[in-house]
């Protein structure tokens, strides 16, 4: 268990020297902007993986939550206010939403809350849509301002790489902290069961509520990344083909995993920005991995791969009978919760 | 804004769309009832059916024919889809919807590219045409049509689950399982009946659905919400409450459209947040 550990940490940590070494290994620009694309999605899939794999709540909604954390950035841009406003009013319209979701969603469980989480999200996506006034309809708002620091991409994209890859780290040790804390326990234990947990006293929408708001906070810090490196947000960012491909690359990835959310990140971008130019069907491609995922590998990448290498651990050395590993039982759990 | 003829055009808007949405919801709400699978490729179906209308519509002329090979085509890929892919995570509620998720998408591209990209409507030869006309109000027949269709279908759906014994067999289903199974039926293929059933009934609508809204790319989606919305506020499971929440919503979203067209999209989750709040299990829904 204690060697696991290690071994996860020191692949993190050579994760992270790889991602800072990146920008000097001569890569192009546009290896630079796939892999920040890569990194805000990854944070967005955090925060999904967070709220399926620690609370057994699958949501459907959490592009929206990015797309109009988004949207709060332009309209502050439109209204010419400085970066640092479009920072408070990014952040303020993620909390109304995340509030609406939560307060919404605190009271179901399983597909309800699925279904709850799809139907708002297809909500901000018909408001984007329509009330063209402040979103600009269809066309989406361009042109958002950036903070000045951030400088041009086109020139120096490595800086705003640096900003998101500090981005990505900090969101996800706090995610990480979370989930480790007497708040995070209370969590699975929601997840695990939610009868046993009323009957020991705990107010369970209430717990869901806040852990509904970290995510969504998590998810409105990545749709204000996203909304600097590409200028620009429009109905489709909060549409529901995104929040079906967050789900995507948290189950590809591996549910309630470390690292799942940045592995299927990568696999589902590197399909829909470099495999698109090859083939058109790349969303057929997308779906069809998908569906044998879940089919066969409901652990996900991360998940599986843990699972094998216990397995050859356990054959190798500790043949004479030992007990099977505490971490085996939480894995299947959380594989059940997916 | 609220002449009477205005208001009275707005209420057949209104409930020849819920019409259409009964179409929808009713087989999804159906579906869930007995398997409690909440089937997000719903939409994806009604999209399919629609393009497969249209198509066979242009080429004959003939609504009917055109909803029966829709039908058919669509019940095909479901009963594919049921009996290759959902039979292996029965009673595995996430993975079930998930599942159907990935179903959707991969069926949303492919009909993206054999369809492409344009708009399809039911060409006009296929449609019921002229208009009624009482004193000053004047309404398209085809609309009234639909209406008829879903009071038809809904009043053959109750008959069929009340009276006969296939409705018996799939009301024991819903109650209990397990005990249905020892009677000496095959729940399994009651499953995949019901889900080929559902999924007919939504290509009907869709190609239905196509004289009254262009179906392309996107849609199903858009359908698919209507859909929830409805079974969400009706309670799921219930066709009472699909037919009821259908009428609701397509009124609401009818008159909101005339009158408040900026939030449009907002006066129908008004509703559904309501219910949620007041009667989680919606207005006929039971305990599970």
């Amino acid at each position: 268990m204690k060697r696991s550990r290690i071994v996860s940490l020191a692949l993190l940590a050579l994760i992270l020297v790889f991602g800072i070494a990146f920008p000097y290994l001569g890569a192009s620009n546009f290896a630079l902007s796939i892999t920040t694309t890569i990194l805000v999605a990854a944070i967005l899939a955090s925060s999904v993986n967070f709220l399926v794999g620690e609370g057994g709540m699958a949501s459907l909604g959490h592009g929206a939550i990015a797309g109009a954390s988004a949207y709060g950035a332009g309209w502050a841009s439109k209204q010419g206010m400085d970066p640092g406003m479009q920072v408070l009013i990014a952040f303020g319209v993620t909390i109304v939403v995340s509030l609406v979701y939560g307060l919404l969603s605190m009271r179901t469980s399983g597909i309800y809350f699925l279904m709850v989480t799809l139907a708002v999200g297809m909500l901000i996506y018909g408001l984007a849509f329509r009330l063209s006034s402040i979103t600009g309809g269809e066309n989406g708002i361009s042109n958002i301002a950036r903070p000045q620091w951030i400088g041009n991409l086109a020139a120096d994209g490595w800086k705003y790489y640096y900003v998101v890859l500090a981005g990505f780290v900090i969101s996800t040790a706090v995610l990480w902290v979370v989930s480790r804390s007497p708040f995070g326990a209370s969590l699975r234990g929601v997840r695990d069961s939610e009868s046993r947990m009323r009957s020991l006293g705990y107010t369970v929408p209430a717990y869901r509520l806040a852990a509904f708001l970290i995510s969504g906070i998590v998810a409105g810090f990545a749709g204000l990344l996203s909304v600097w490196q590409t200028h620009f947000v429009s109905p489709s960012s909060a549409g529901v083909d995104r929040s079906v491909l967050l789900i995507v690359m948290v189950i590809l990835g591996g549910t309630g995993t470390l690292l799942g959310p940045l592995i299927g990140a990568t696999i589902v971008i590197l399909v829909e920005n470099v495999l698109s130019s090859y083939v058109d069907r790349w969303p057929t491609i997308l779906g069809l991995i998908f569906i044998l995922v879940i089919l066969f590998a409901r652990a996900g990448i991360v998940g599986s791969i843990a699972k094998l290498l216990r397995r050859l651990r356990s054959r190798t050395a500790a043949s004479p009978g030992g007990p099977p590993s505490p971490s085996d039982t939480s894995v299947s759990s959380t594989s059940n919760a997916a | 804004m609220f002449e009477p003829i205005f208001i009275a055009q707005q209420l057949l808007n209104g409930l020849s769309f819920g019409a259409l949405l009964f179409l929808l919801a009713s087989g999804l709400t159906l579906v869930f009832g007995l398997m409690r699978i909440v089937n997000m490729a719903h939409g994806a179906f009604y999209m399919l059916g629609g393009y497969v209308g249209v198509v066979v519509a242009t080429l004959t002329g003939n609504l009917l024919l055109a909803a029966i090979a829709a039908a058919a085509v669509v019940a095909a890929i479901a009963f594919i889809v049921e009996f290759g892919l959902l039979r292996f995570l029965r009673g595995q509620e996430l993975p079930e919807v998930l599942l159907t998720i990935g179903v959707s998408f991969v069926m949303a591209d492919i009909c993206l590219w054999i369809f492409g990209g344009d708009p399809h409507n039911l060409p006009n030869s296929a449609k019921l045409q002229g208009v009624m006309t009482i004193g000053g109000l004047s309404y398209p027949w085809y609309r009234i049509l639909v209406l008829g269709i879903a009071v038809a279908l809904g009043i053959a759906l109750a008959l069929l689950q009340n009276r006969t014994r296939i409705g018996a067999i799939v009301r024991a289903g819903v109650d209990d399982r397990e005990m249905i199974s020892a009677m000496g039926v095959n729940i399994r293929w009651v499953f995949t009946g019901m889900f080929v059933v559902g999924a007919a009934l939504a290509a009907v609508g869709g190609t239905i659905g196509s004289g009254m809204q262009s179906i392309l790319p996107g849609v199903q989606n858009e359908v698919l919400l209507y859909a929830l919305v409805v079974i969400i506020i009706g309670g799921l499971g219930s066709i009472a409450g699909a037919a009821v929440g259908s009428a609701l919503i397509g009124l609401i979203d009818a008159f909101a459209k005339a009158w408040i067209p900026d939030l449009a999209y907002f006066t129908i989750f008004l509703p559904m947040a309501l219910v949620l709040v007041i009667r989680p299990t919606g207005l006929f829904g039971r305990k599970a």
